[in-house]
């Protein structure tokens, strides 16, 4: 029988394409851990009862509240935060501190990198107010397209049900997605 | 936050050994939607965190002798995409498109939703109505309690100290009609304010059979007999529906609370079950 885990526990996960060890104590959440321990800043910390959806990232494809997981129970698994979508994006646990200033008006992020279609659409749809909400409406908006590439309204305001835009921008969000995955569509 | 142990059980039997062993210390941890919550607000400050998520023996939907059979670390994303679901009983895919949001259905279980006896868990009233079977298995056994036992009273459940809940077992109906409603303060995310589960067998607008249930209306999600039996037998017809409908406000005591009074509950208890039996029918879609 395995022991009882009482103090941290080794465990290795993918994170944005990369594998990563470290150790977690039992009751660390999955969110802390990415901001805290990576530095992935994008994932944000808002009710913290399941009910806003920033703190949304991908878990092996699956949109999932990071504040409502715990890190140590997603051992060997995917996790895909908003860092991560990013085309051709290094990756690195500091891509998420890049200044909003380096954004080039085409969308392109860093000559590294390219932003992923939903974010470049959310730039230009003028689907980000105060921000605080935009990674985790894409995260769930990707995990949408991933299954349907060619949604509905309604099937994005679905899709977005577990988001809070408390800036109340969901008419420009919808058409960020839908704009979106017509650009998807046509690549 | 420091008094947490955690532990990954491989198998059903380390999971009922554990259990039997810690009893209550043991927080089983399948979605943790609510468990999580329950440690970062500090209600729960100690305990051995028991992750049964990922484990095979509480996995699984199938069809078993007219059963319907559930795994308890289901979540209730892949329930409603399950073929054997969609075939055998839609009603339960669809009832779940109102539970929270996609985000809380992608890692939460209908066992996890039952299992801490609120009367507002929003699978509770379509067990009931599908006069499902919760299985519950100890070091010393399993076995089938009735839904209609299952819930005790506020927070508590039949489900004892040192058991596990393995499978929801809901028999296929052969006939009938399901329909489930529910209020929240908004469309998403929101806790129920109350929630109205019909199952009706009905030749043309004449009612063979009836089952009524209800959450957020009483301390437990409860069973509308006496109102059932009123249905049954009788022809329905715009008028009577309503009539009918507003019985149900005889039997159940809601309280007041943040998300409604009791006054507005009641209304709209007897307006959802008059509408739930209105879908049934198909007189409103």
């Amino acid at each position: 029988m395995d022991v009882i885990c009482a103090g941290k526990r080794s465990i290795t996960l993918k994170i944005n394409g990369r594998e990563r060890s470290l150790e977690v104590r039992p009751n660390e959440i999955l969110l802390n851990m990415l901001r805290e321990r990576f530095n992935l800043m994008g994932s944000k910390y808002g009710c913290g009862i399941g009910e806003c959806g920033a703190c949304t990232v991908l878990l092996n494809g699956r949109a999932v509240l990071s504040c409502q997981i715990l890190a140590i129970s997603v051992a060997g698994q995917e996790i895909t935060t908003i860092e991560g979508i990013s085309r051709g994006a290094s990756h690195s646990s500091h891509a998420g501190t890049a200044p909003a200033g380096t954004l080039h008006p085409a969308g392109t992020l860093h000559p590294a990198g390219t932003l992923h279609p939903l974010q470049a659409a959310f730039i230009e749809e003028g689907a980000v107010q105060c921000g605080f909400c935009t990674p985790g409406m894409i995260i769930s908006a990707k995990a949408l397209l991933d299954k349907n590439p060619d949604p509905n309204n309604e099937q994005i305001k679905e899709a977005i049900r577990g988001n809070m835009c408390r800036c109340t921008g969901y008419t420009n969000i919808i058409s960020a997605v839908k704009s979106a995955a017509k650009r998807m569509l046509k690549e | 936050m420091k008094n947490f142990k955690y532990f990954r059980p491989k198998n059903l039997d380390e999971l009922l050994a554990i259990k039997n062993e810690l009893k209550e210390e043991a927080r089983l941890l399948a979605g943790g939607s609510n468990l999580l919550v329950y440690i970062k607000e500090g209600s729960l400050k100690s305990g051995t965190l028991v992750d049964i998520g990922s484990l095979a023996a509480l996995k699984g939907i199938r069809e078993k002798d007219g059963y319907l059979e559930i795994g308890a670390a289901e979540t209730i994303i892949d329930i409603m995409a399950s073929p054997v679901v969609s075939e055998k009983l839609p009603f339960l895919r669809e009832s779940l498109r109102v539970f929270a949001n996609p985000l809380i259905r992608n890692i939460s279980t209908v066992a996890g939703n039952i299992a801490e006896g609120s009367p507002i868990a929003d699978t509770a009233p379509l067990l009931l109505v599908l006069n499902s079977e919760v299985v519950a298995a100890s070091i010393t056994g399993r076995r089938n309690i009735p839904i209609d036992d299952f819930f005790i009273s506020l927070g508590k459940t039949e489900i004892k100290a040192n058991e596990v809940i393995i499978t929801i077992r809901i028999p296929i109906p052969e006939t009938g009609r399901g329909k489930f409603v529910k209020l929240g303060l908004r469309k998403g995310t929101s806790c129920s304010v109350v929630s109205v589960a019909v199952w009706l067998i009905a030749n043309g607008r004449g009612v063979e059979d009836i089952r009524i249930a209800l959450g957020g209306v009483a301390p437990l999600p409860l069973r509308a007999v006496k109102t059932e039996a009123l249905f049954r037998g009788k022809i329905l017809n715009e008028h009577n529906i309503g009539e009918l409908a507003l019985e149900v406000t005889n039997e159940i005591t809601p309280i007041t609370d943040v998300r409604g009074g009791a006054a507005y509950r009641s209304e709209v208890s007897a307006a959802l079950l008059s509408k739930a039996v209105r879908e049934c029918l198909g007189m409103e879609e």
